[in-house]
C-alpha cells in the first residue's frame, strides 16, 4: 500500500509536481503513464526516497518515508530508469551485492540470490560480465537487482525501453506475474503495453495529476458510440442517398478509396444510436454490398490525447 | 555496509585504478629508495617515506576521484541511495575499501624494510610510527578525495579539484607562515623522526572526520536539490 498525499517537488521557480495526491492497495499493479517530462520519473524518485519533496509526504505500507526512510526503503525494489548497473560485476555478484545493501540474512543469501537469478531467466549468464550482456539481459539484472530481498513494493521505472519485441513480451508476462504477489508501480509511455499489464493508470501532465482510473474506464469515457466505419461496393453511387433512407445518420464520411474498387465510410448517427443493424437491412435493400463494418475502438491513446489535450488547456 | 566495502574494494582491483595505484606508488618508492636510502648508505627505512609522503598529492586522487563521481554519473548512486543504507554507512564503507588499497600499499612497502634487515638495523619504533602517520596523512587525504568527488559528476574535475587542494597546501607555507598549519605534509614530517604528536594526530582525524561530514551533509543536500 502507498499513500502519496499532496507532494510538491519544486526546482527554484519551475514546478515538477504540484500536489500530486494518489493510494496505491495493495497487489495493484499501476501504470504511470505521461508524456516526456510529465513527471512520471519525479514522482518514482519520491516514493523510492531518491529524492525529497518540497512538501508533501509518502507512506509506504504505513511507514512515512521521509521520517523513516531506513525501514521505508525496505518494503521497496526500485528499477530505476535507464538500467544503472555496475559494468564490471557479474549478474551473479551484482544480485549478492544489491541483497547485501538490502541487508538480506546471510545465512540464506546464496540461497536467495539463486533463486532469483533462475526466475529472471539469468542462470545461463550469470558469470559474465554485465558489460558483455544485451540489452534485454542487462534489464532482467536491473530486475533481478530490485526482486532481491523480498520487497513488497516494485517500483519500474519505463521497465521496456529498447527492447526487441520478443524481450517486451517476455518482461510483460515477467511482471504480471510479480503483480500476484506484489504491489507494482511502473511508467511507460506506451500505452497499449499499460493497459495490458496495469490494473489502474494515473495519468501525469506538466507535474499535475489528470486522471486515475483503470484502463477500461479511461478509453471509456472518450469512446464514440455512435459512428461506425463500413466498408461497401456501391456501383451504383446510391451510398448518398442512405442519409434519407435512415434517419438516425447524421453523416457519411469517405474515408479512403481502396484499390479494389470499394470505399471506406464513417458513418455517424444522431444521439447514441446504434446503427449497425438498419445499415446492415438497408444498404442490402439497396444492392450496396458491405464488405467490412465495424466501431471505432477507443483506446487508451485516445484516452490519453485528450486528457492531455484538456490538461494543456485549463 | 560489509557488502559495500567488498564491491568497492573487489572493483579497484577488477579495474586498472588499484594496479596503477600500487605500481605508481612503489616506482617511486623504489626510486626514493635508491636516492634517500641506498646512496646515502644508511638503514633508515623511513626516509622513503619523507620524501614518498608527496607521491600521495598526486595519486590519491586517482583512488578518491571515481568514489561518488562515477556513481552518479552512471546512476548507479539511485541503487545505493534507495537502499536500506544510511548515507554515513556509505561514506563510511567507501572510505574503508579505499583505506584499505593503501594499508595494502603499505604492506608491499615492507620489501624495503625487508632489503634493510639485510644490510642492517632499521630502527622499528620509527619505522612504524611512520607507517602509522602515514597512513593517518592518506586517510586525511582520502577523505577530502572522497568531499571533491561528491561535489561533481566529472570525475576529472574532481581528480583536479584534489590535486589543486594537496598542492596548494604543500607549497603555501612558503609563501607565508600563516599557512604552515594548513600543510599536510608537514604535519606528517614530525612523524618520521618517530615522534608521535598528540596534536598532530588529532588535526590527522579531525581532518578526516570533518571532510566526510561535509561529504555526508552533500550527499543528504542533493537529495533535496536534485
Amino acid at each position: 500500500m502507498i499513500e502519496v498525499k499532496n507532494i510538491t517537488k519544486k526546482y527554484g521557480s519551475f514546478t515538477a509536481l504540484d500536489n500530486v495526491s494518489f493510494e496505491i492497495k495493495e497487489g495493484e499493479i499501476m501504470g504511470l503513464l505521461g508524456p516526456n517530462g510529465a513527471g512520471k520519473s519525479t514522482t518514482m524518485n519520491i516514493i523510492t526516497g531518491y529524492i525529497e519533496p518540497t512538501s508533501g509526504e509518502i507512506l509506504i505500507n504505513g511507514i512515512n518515508m521521509l521520517k523513516k526512510p531506513k525501514k521505508a526503503k525496505r518494503e521497496i525494489g526500485y528499477m530505476p530508469e535507464g538500467v544503472p548497473l555496475y559494468y564490471d560485476l557479474t549478474p551473479k555478484e551484482f544480485v549478492t551485492y544489491m541483497a547485501g545493501i538490502k541487508k538480506v540474512d546471510k545465512k540464506v543469501l546464496k540461497e536467495k540470490v539463486e533463486k532469483i537469478l533462475s526466475e529472471t531467466g539469468l542462470a545461463d549468464v550469470k558469470n559474465k560480465l554485465i558489460k558483455n550482456l544485451s540489452r534485454g539481459y542487462k534489464q532482467r539484472v536491473s530486475m533481478a537487482g530490485a526482486l532481491v530481498g523480498e520487497p513488497k513494493i516494485l517500483i519500474l521505472d519505463e521497465p521496456t525501453v529498447g527492447l526487441d519485441p520478443k524481450q517486451i513480451a517476455e518482461i510483460r508476462s515477467l511482471i504480471k506475474k510479480l503483480g500476484k504477489d506484489h504491489t507494482v508501480i511502473l511508467s511507460s509511455h506506451i500505452l497499449s503495453e499499460v493497459s495490458q499489464i496495469c490494473d489502474k493508470v494515473i495519468i501525469i501532465n506538466k507535474g499535475k495529476l489528470i486522471a486515475i482510473d483503470t484502463p477500461d474506464n479511461l478509453e471509456d469515457k472518450v469512446a464514440n458510440d455512435n459512428s461506425v466505419y463500413v466498408t461497401v461496393e456501391d456501383v451504383d453511387n446510391k451510398i448518398e442517398q442512405m442519409k434519407e433512407k435512415i434517419e438516425d445518420i447524421k453523416e457519411i464520411k469517405l474515408i479512403k478509396e481502396n484499390d479494389d474498387g470499394t470505399k471506406k465510410y464513417l458513418i455517424s448517427a444522431n444521439g447514441k444510436t446504434d446503427l449497425r443493424k438498419s445499415i446492415f437491412a438497408e444498404f442490402a435493400k439497396e444492392n450496396i454490398t458491405i464488405f467490412e463494418m465495424k466501431k471505432p475502438d477507443a483506446t487508451l491513446e485516445d484516452a490519453f490525447m485528450q486528457l492531455i489535450g484538456e490538461g494543456g488547456d485549463k | 555496509m560489509w557488502a559495500v566495502i567488498k564491491k568497492e574494494f573487489r572493483s579497484y582491483f577488477c579495474s586498472p585504478v588499484g594496479y596503477v595505484f600500487i605500481g605508481l606508488f612503489l616506482l617511486m618508492f623504489s626510486i626514493f629508495f635508491y636516492t634517500d636510502v641506498v646512496d646515502y648508505g644508511v638503514t633508515n627505512f623511513e626516509y622513503i617515506f619523507y620524501s614518498g609522503a608527496t607521491v600521495l598529492t598526486f595519486i590519491v586522487p586517482i583512488l578518491t576521484m571515481r568514489i561518488f563521481a562515477e556513481e552518479r554519473k552512471s546512476g548507479t548512486e539511485q541503487l545505493l541511495l534507495t537502499s536500506p543504507l544510511s548515507l554515513t554507512s556509505i561514506t563510511l564503507a567507501k572510505f574503508i575499501a579505499a583505506t584499505l588499497v593503501i594499508v595494502i600499499t603499505e604492506l608491499c612497502t615492507f620489501m624495503y624494510f625487508a632489503i634493510l634487515c639485510h644490510f642492517g638495523t632499521p630502527d622499528i619504533v620509527k619505522s612504524f610510527v611512520t607507517l602509522g602517520g602515514f597512513l593517518l596523512l592518506a586517510m586525511s587525504y582520502i577523505s577530502f578525495g572522497m568531499l571533491a568527488s561528491s561535489l561533481t559528476e566529472n570525475q576529472i574535475i574532481a581528480g583536479i579539484i584534489t590535486i589543486g587542494f594537496f598542492i596548494s597546501s604543500w607549497f603555501l607555507p612558503n609563501f607565508n607562515e600563516i599557512f604552515d598549519n594548513l600543510s599536510l605534509i608537514n604535519l606528517f614530517s614530525k612523524f618520521v623522526y618517530g615522534q608521535i604528536d598528540i596534536a598532530d594526530t588529532v588535526t590527522f582525524v579531525t581532518f578526516t572526520v570533518m571532510c566526510l561530514l561535509l561529504t555526508i551533509t552533500i550527499l543528504q543536500r542533493r537529495k533535496s536539490v536534485r
